[in-house]
């Protein structure tokens, strides 16, 4: 009875559509399960050994990507209830810790934030350790250091949005530097150097800074311009970058090793 | 607090919490660090092995696990927020650790003639279905496991709603940037918080371009490329990890420093009347000069200088004339400073090239050479700063209206 | 003429016609020659160069886009009591929330001192025992007429302008900033004799 329900499911029309491959017991079947699946195809079917093992890696690129991940996840679902607005944003959060099932939401956000930020780091370290960024993988280190530059900004941009002491005293400093641009911020050295007849071209209404926070000060438009660049621009561009980052991996000859 | 320490008053707990605070200042703590790296990396024979590792990480669980006992050091560890940083801690060790363990053990085969260990399996192959994967599978759930807990255990950090008059006492950064802020007290914004992390991005994009050293490719290895690991080690640990450190645990109220097992006291006074350069040749070695010599000249004081914009469009020449004129004054007053820096990038790449950079003066050609060397000394400004701050209590080299360094 | 070049059309063969046809087009000149390397040269060169130029002007739209001409950041005045109301040697921190600026009275000025620290934009906090603003976020010290004396702040804390009204009453102006590193702070408009 069992054995026949068995073979009705696993000779369903359904479960072949889905599974192609079957049990994959055979050299075969373990290179065509790689290959056929969207999502495991990042990866080669074979990779070298010695860069399988853990002591090599430490699992900290791929632990960084699975953070991104989660992060997506976890961001997604707090953008339901989030409005970056300065009105809302701090009672959205009083109430996405008590008024939500699962409270935990903001906190798994917050510390797989850290974790990203340490987990990436880890992996440059390990990078530079291995001496990886040596031809022919040396496009793929600037990518990767693009890429620890986005992260920073990730969670920067992400830092503003409790819109609570420690995020709004956190970017001002943070966005004074922006003021400190040399030539195009108005605090920043030679800035009044730029005027036309004693006009000046960059003043605290147009200059590096007033661009990233969209006032002369920190409020609502500032708070609107992190969210779209934490929730959208900066994860649009990050994606991009890791697809060409995982690519390159493969095409500049698979994991690092002696060669 | 005077309740706990009366509860805690012991002795020798009381005389490792002053050895600590004594310890954790700047100055002792920063160049202890350098200096143990150093040592570390020389001695590396010695100290990359299980049982040092494994007495590393019991001191510093002993001392952080003892410290909490502490009202004030459980004050500042068991901030939420700063708990990625003890994490950051711990993993920079073990990672290091890892690292470090597997360059001395290949560093020891390839004296008795044998490839690196990595080569011994670089040549096969594994399935990535299973034997990757399941790898991968493992990694995540535990990852996932440890992030629930940590989630479940520590809230996020929610303070008062933000009020823009009232900045909180010490107002920081987020913690992967308190290394930058750290470069605030020495460095004026345009430098520290604007050139110098361009500097660092480009610097770090530009290593697989001057690291021209064929040899450690795919495999753990320091004998084979002392500096560019060494170099590295200095910019990640000292300068990037130890910075985090310092500006989180032991930055207080006025961004002052304190011990860690220091209260935060906000009315701690510390006197930070710095000095250029400039002041001290005009000053101080000027005046003494002129009272040897008997020449009026030296005992002019500080040359003034005004802050004077030049309008270029349309050029007013009154207004240029005025700007060169204060720009020869700045010359003036701050040459000392200027010959200083200038001998500092324009002879330090010679001199590096005669002696720790040998081999890359002769093998990188000149835009290379010239880009690696001015990394370098761009990274060395930093501590450059810091010990003459300690030393000399040194404000900037160069202080002109337009640019400060 | 017309008829006969009706004919010679028809007379023609393919290729003279293809010819032709690239005459017409502008590729072949008037003797059936083709373009000079120079030629195509200057036009490559102009096709890029244009295409470059709407790129920039693209960008530069773009960019623009993120610049809002308005700020609405309100510009305000704040009338905040007689002369007499601020002793010699205080400083009165009423209006630093809601004005963001502190009446020093030194002795022999009084004027409107900016909350913002000239460091980083942080507020520093009036510490009365020791006489001096100290900087929270990285420890600037400024003395009660602002001159940053200690710390990593690069000027004097600005000064808003400073008028009397009608009625005898302190007025500050938050829209005119007067900066000690331009020499303004001896303008008349930055603060009132005592």
């Amino acid at each position: 009875m069992l054995g026949k329900l068995k073979n009705s499911v696993m000779d369903s029309q359904v479960k072949k559509s889905i599974f192609r491959v079957g049990i994959p017991n055979t050299d075969r079947k373990r290179v065509l399960i790689v290959l056929g699946n969207v999502f495991l195809h990042l990866h080669p079917t074979k990779v070298r050994t010695s860069g399988v093992k853990l002591r090599y890696t430490w699992c900290a690129g791929g632990l960084s990507f699975f953070l991104f991940l989660v992060l997506t996840l976890t961001g997604v679902l707090l953008m339901f209830y989030y409005r970056p607005t300065v009105e809302g944003a701090y009672v959205d959060m009083l109430d996405i810790r008590s008024q939500v099932p699962f409270g935990i939401m903001r906190e798994l956000h917050r510390w797989s934030a850290h974790a990203m930020v340490i987990m990436v780091m880890i992996h440059m370290f390990r990078v530079f350790m291995t001496g990886s960024y040596k031809p022919p993988r040396e496009f793929n280190w600037v990518i990767g250091v693009i890429l620890l530059v986005l992260t920073f900004l990730l969670s920067f941009t992400g830092y503003l949005l409790p819109w609570d002491q420690l995020a709004i005293w956190a970017i001002t400093v943070g966005s004074n530097m922006a003021k400190a641009h040399p030539f195009v911020g108005a605090a920043g050295p030679f800035a009044d150097f730029l005027q036309i007849g004693g006009v000046p071209l960059v003043h605290p209404g147009d200059d590096a800074r007033f661009m990233l926070i969209g006032a002369k000060e920190l409020g609502g438009t500032t708070l609107l311009r992190f969210y779209v660049l934490h929730c959208v621009a900066i994860p649009l561009g990050a994606a991009v970058l890791m697809a060409i980052h995982f690519w390159r991996i493969r095409k500049d000859g698979g994991i690092s090793g002696p060669l | 607090m005077t309740e706990h320490a009366v509860v805690h008053a012991n002795p020798a707990f009381e005389a490792f919490k002053a050895i600590a605070n004594m310890l954790a200042d700047p100055r002792a703590s920063f160049l202890g660090a350098v200096g143990g790296l150093i040592l570390m990396l020389r001695f590396r024979r010695y100290v990359f092995n299980w049982y040092v590792g494994a007495f590393v990480l019991i001191v510093e669980a002993v001392v952080i696990l003892a410290g909490m006992m502490d009202p004030n050091f459980k004050l500042i560890i068991g901030k939420p927020d700063n708990v990625p940083i003890t994490i950051m801690l711990f993993l920079s060790t073990i990672t290091l650790w890892l690292a470090m363990t597997q360059a001395v053990n290949n560093e020891r085969r390839a004296e008795q003639k044998l490839p690196p260990e990595e080569k011994e399996t670089s040549n096969q192959k594994t399935w990535v279905w299973p034997d990757l994967l399941y790898i991968e599978f493992i990694a995540l759930i535990l990852c996932t496991v440890a992030l629930i807990l940590w989630a479940v255990y520590l809230r996020a950090p929610l303070e008062e709603p933000a009020n823009p008059s009232a900045t909180p006492n010490p107002s920081k950064a987020p913690w992967y940037f308190l290394g930058l802020q750290e470069m605030l007290v020495y460095y004026d914004p345009w430098y520290a918080g604007v050139v110098l992390p361009l500097i660092i991005i480009m610097g770090l994009m530009a290593i697989p371009y001057i690291d021209t050293n064929p040899k450690g490719n795919g495999y753990y290895s320091f004998a084979e490329r002392k500096f560019s690991v060494s170099m590295f080690l200095f910019g990640y640990l000292a300068l990037w990890v130890f910075m985090i450190i310092t500006g989180t645990f032991l930055r207080g109220p006025g961004w002052n420093f304190f011990g860690p097992f220091e209260y935060w006291d906000p009315h701690k006074v510390v006197a930070l009347n710095n000095v250029n350069v400039s002041d001290y040749v005009w000053v101080v070695l000027f005046p003494k000069l002129g009272d040897l010599t008997g020449i009026a000249w030296f005992k002019q004081g500080l040359p003034p200088v005004q802050n004077v914009v030049p309008a270029l469009i349309p050029p007013d020449m009154a207004s240029i004339r005025a700007f060169g004129h204060e720009l020869f004054m700045a010359w003036k007053r701050e040459f000392a400073g200027i010959i200083f820096i200038g001998l500092y990038f324009l002879a330090g790449p010679w001199v590096m090239g005669k002696t720790f950079l040998k081999s890359y003066f002769k093998s990188l050609d000149f835009g290379r050479y010239s880009l690696l060397a001015f990394l370098v000394l761009t990274m060395g400004t930093l501590p450059l700063k810091m010990v003459c701050r300690w030393l000399f209590d040194l404000k900037y080299f160069i202080d002109t209206p337009w640019i400060k360094f | 003429m017309a008829a006969n070049e009706t004919k010679t059309q028809q007379t023609l063969s393919p290729r003279e016609q293809a010819i032709r046809q690239l005459k017409v087009k502008g590729y072949l000149d008037q003797d059936g020659k083709p373009m000079g390397r120079r030629q195509f040269m200057v036009s490559l060169a102009l096709a890029w160069a244009t295409f470059a130029a709407a790129l920039g002007g693209l960008v530069t739209i773009l960019s623009a886009f993120i610049i809002p001409r308005v700020d609405f950041t309100r510009i305000e005045s704040f009338k905040v009591g007689a002369p007499g109301n601020f002793p010699s040697k205080t400083v009165n921190e009423d209006f630093k929330s809601s004005g963001k600026f502190w009446i020093v009275n030194d002795g022999q000025k009084i004027f409107a001192l900016s909350v913002v620290c000239t460091h980083l934009g942080c507020t520093p906090n009036w510490m009365s025992n020791e006489s001096k603003f100290k900087c929270p976020c990285h420890g600037s010290g400024f003395t009660m007429q602002g001159k940053n004396f200690e710390g990593p702040a690069p000027t004097w804390l600005r000064r808003y302008e400073v008028s009397l009204a009608d009625d005898g009453q302190i007025v500050v102006n938050k829209g005119r900033l007067f900066f000690e590193e331009k020499g303004e702070f001896e303008d008349p408009r930055s603060y009132i004799a005592v």
